[in-house]
């Protein structure tokens, strides 16, 4: 399966194993802009996978009283660059519904799935990375795979645990990314960091897209320098697997984070400031950050914006030779 | 027969002048947009906001207390019109017609009645009590020998009422209390969140259909994008929830003249597909009579229905707040005197020889006790 295949192949499996689950967003009824919903409609009714109108804000407030009621929400946000509206929703609502009652009411069958990352084209406003926005929210859990097989385990989980999360699905991914992928559901614990590789050398640390670029950068590191690298997938952004990171850069000394978002403020910061809390005897270099620039995500300069492997390469190369 | 009218056609700006429409056309040619299909016009005419303005207000008493109508008393039982056969209800294209409320509910009884006034004097109890103990000061909490009296006042002052912050209901009695009564118990009440009020009304709409969904706000919280996304959301997708709006007049201190220019709140229902209707607040009964009828319409039929009830809010907004920076004292002062709804289902249960002075008195003393802290007031 492709990655848009995996994730239906989730939504199928959840909403077969409990029939209070809903899936709604817009243009989720024909099957989604990026086919994440193909079939659904057909096979589980038109009260269960259905259309709303154009207003991320309602989605996302709608999700949130479905989910109060202990019905399953999974509410499809376009593109991350249009969860604004909603993050008032998410953050004061969402976020705060368990805490604010005393647990007398929660939303925790509340998932959001949206399209995330660039695409190559996608400029200002069908690229963006907003993962950092919503890590400084406490309440919510934030979860982003990097294949097909990750996509299905992890949306399973965030569907099933009993925290509003947000799922943000690689969208340059949906059709690149091909892996054999089980029909029959599974899940990939939340909050685990996967260890891709392990090395000695220095400690490269990324989620979704970005991933596949590290590993890349691993094998130039090896061949070119003879470095060798550990490889970490963070997976969940939050609450993120602190001690898998630190014990990482205790064995190398050395850390690499890199993201597509904005490197002020971007979740690499957070990363870089507790690991040099935990770790700091243990580090031989600073650590670094390889990310977008501080811009509005560009359209025809995107390939000069994206941390792509040789910015990554030359960072690394630096802290070797620090 | 209509093409055949000398048309005067205004010239819009860089556009030549049309030509006539053909005479060949049917004369019951309608629009075919997937949008909207009402007929078509030949005449520019901008809807004026006044079509809309004086949504009548629907009420059971006068302000003495007195029935003004028959067919409206609670105590009446009546005969369920079936909307459908209503020729108004769910077709109606005229925006100033109203289909005549034909209340379904069963009877009020006497003792449903004397629940209400209780209930709503009981609130108002707890609202002079709970208050008054966010405001007091407990002596000697503080006071230890080292502190001079300056800081002690000054720390005694701040933060040792037993509440943090509290809102009142005053003069708002009768829409808290009217609708509540024309409830379920097994219904769900949101307070705000009115998109959540949507997502719990179609979640419940899929597991029992017996059950509805009711969502307050106020007129300011009506301008917030959530009251839009909600009565949308409710409208298309089709969910059992009475939206009860309370226009009591004030959002802290913004006048509804700043908070909106169309006909208040109720107006907007028709936009979004909303069966609306406005009440008068102070009226306990229309209160409940338009509560009991739009939440048995909204279970049958699984749509949304607005209530806009006007009432005055003749307390502070909240314990923050002190409202004679923006409003006279003789404003609050008549609405208190001339139009409160405790007054007003007093003077109707007196009229009706259910209640007494020496009952009230009795009340008044037995439901202070109910109320935490109550003891801890002076009189």
């Amino acid at each position: 399966m492709n990655l848009f295949q995996s994730i239906t192949s989730a939504l199928d499996n959840a909403l077969a194993k409990d029939p209070t689950a809903v899936i709604f967003g817009e243009d989720v009824a024909f099957g989604g802009v990026f086919r994440c919903t193909v079939g659904l409609r057909d096979k589980y009714g038109k009260d269960r996978v259905f259309n709303t109108p154009l207003c991320e804000q309602g989605i996302v407030g709608f999700g949130i009283g479905i989910a109060v009621t202990g019905a399953t929400a999974i509410a499809e946000i376009q593109f991350a660059d249009y969860i604004f509206p909603a993050f008032d929703q998410i953050v004061n609502e969402a976020a705060k519904y368990r805490y604010r009652s005393g647990d007398l009411f929660n939303c925790g069958s509340l998932t959001i799935r949206a399209p995330w990352g660039c695409v190559g084209h996608g400029a200002l406003y069908h690229s963006q990375s907003p993962e950092a926005f919503f890590a400084h929210c406490p309440g919510i859990k934030v979860v982003i795979p990097r294949s097909p097989l990750q996509a299905k385990g992890l949306l399973l989980s965030c569907i099933e645990d009993k925290n509003p999360c947000i799922f943000f699905e690689p969208k340059i991914l949906y059709r690149a990314a091909v892996e054999q992928v089980p029909v029959e559901p599974y899940n990939i614990p939340l909050s685990q960091a996967e260890v891709l590789q392990t090395g000695n050398d220095v400690t490269m640390v990324a989620w979704g897209t970005q991933v596949h670029v590290i590993k890349e950068v691993a094998a130039m590191a090896q061949e070119k320098l003879g470095v060798s690298c550990e490889v970490i997938d963070l997976r969940t952004i939050l609450p993120w697997d602190t001690e898998t990171i630190c014990k990482s850069v205790a064995k190398t000394g050395r850390l690499l984070i890199s993201h597509e978002a904005p490197l002020t403020g971007g979740f690499a910061s957070e990363i870089s400031s507790s690991v040099q809390e935990e770790c700091f005897l243990n580090l031989e270099a600073p650590i670094a950050r390889v990310c977008g620039y501080d811009t509005p995500f560009p359209h025809i300069f995107e390939p000069f914006y994206i941390p792509d492997k040789w910015k990554c390469y030359d960072a690394l190369r630096r802290m070797i030779n620090y | 027969m209509a093409a055949l009218r000398a048309l005067r056609w205004r010239r819009l700006p860089g556009l030549a002048p049309r030509r006539l429409r053909s005479t060949a056309e049917p004369p019951e040619e309608r629009p075919q947009f997937p949008g909207a299909s009402a007929a078509f016009s030949e005449r520019l005419e901008f809807i004026q906001p006044q079509v809309l303005a004086g949504i009548p207000v629907y009420r059971v008493m006068d302000r003495q207390g007195h029935v003004l109508r028959d067919t409206e008393d609670p105590q009446v039982t009546r005969v369920t019109r079936d909307t459908h056969t209503c020729p108004g209800a769910l077709t109606c294209a005229h925006l100033s017609h109203l289909c005549p409320p034909v209340p379904t509910c069963p009877q009020l009884p006497r003792e449903e009645v004397l629940k209400l006034y209780r209930t709503m004097t009981l609130l108002n109890t707890m609202d002079r009590i709970l208050y008054e103990s966010q405001r007091q000061v407990r002596p000697g909490t503080m006071g230890t020998p080292g502190h001079t009296w300056a800081l002690t006042w000054a720390l005694t002052w701040h933060t040792w009422g037993r509440i943090s912050f509290y809102m009142t209901n005053y003069g708002e009695e009768g829409t808290h209390v009217g609708s509540a009564a024309a409830l379920d118990a097994n219904d769900l009440v949101f307070g705000q969140y009115r998109e959540a009020a949507v997502g719990a009304a179609y979640a419940i709409k899929r597991a029992d259909a017996s059950r509805a969904v009711v969502c307050y706000f106020g007129e300011g919280a009506a301008s917030e994008g959530d009251a839009h996304a909600g009565f949308n959301f409710a409208a298309t997708l089709e969910c059992p929830i009475v939206f009860f709006c309370r226009n009591n007049g004030y959002a802290i201190s913004t006048p509804t003249a700043e908070q909106y220019r169309g006909d208040g709140i109720a107006a907007r229902g028709p936009g979004y597909g909303l069966p609306s209707v406005r009440v008068d607040g102070n009226d306990v009964f229309a209160v409940f009579n338009a509560t009991r009828e739009a939440r048995r319409r909204a279970v049958a039929e699984n749509r949304p229905f607005l209530i806009e009830a006007m009432t005055y809010r003749i307390g502070h907004h909240s314990t923050s707040d002190d409202s004679s920076a923006y409003r006279s004292v003789d404003e609050v002062n008549y609405w208190d005197k001339q139009d409160h709804p405790i007054s007003r289902l007093r003077l109707f249960l007196q009229r009706r020889a259910w209640w007494d002075e020496r009952q009230e008195q009795q009340w008044r003393q037995s439901s202070r006790k109910m109320v935490p802290f109550w003891g801890e007031i002076p009189r």
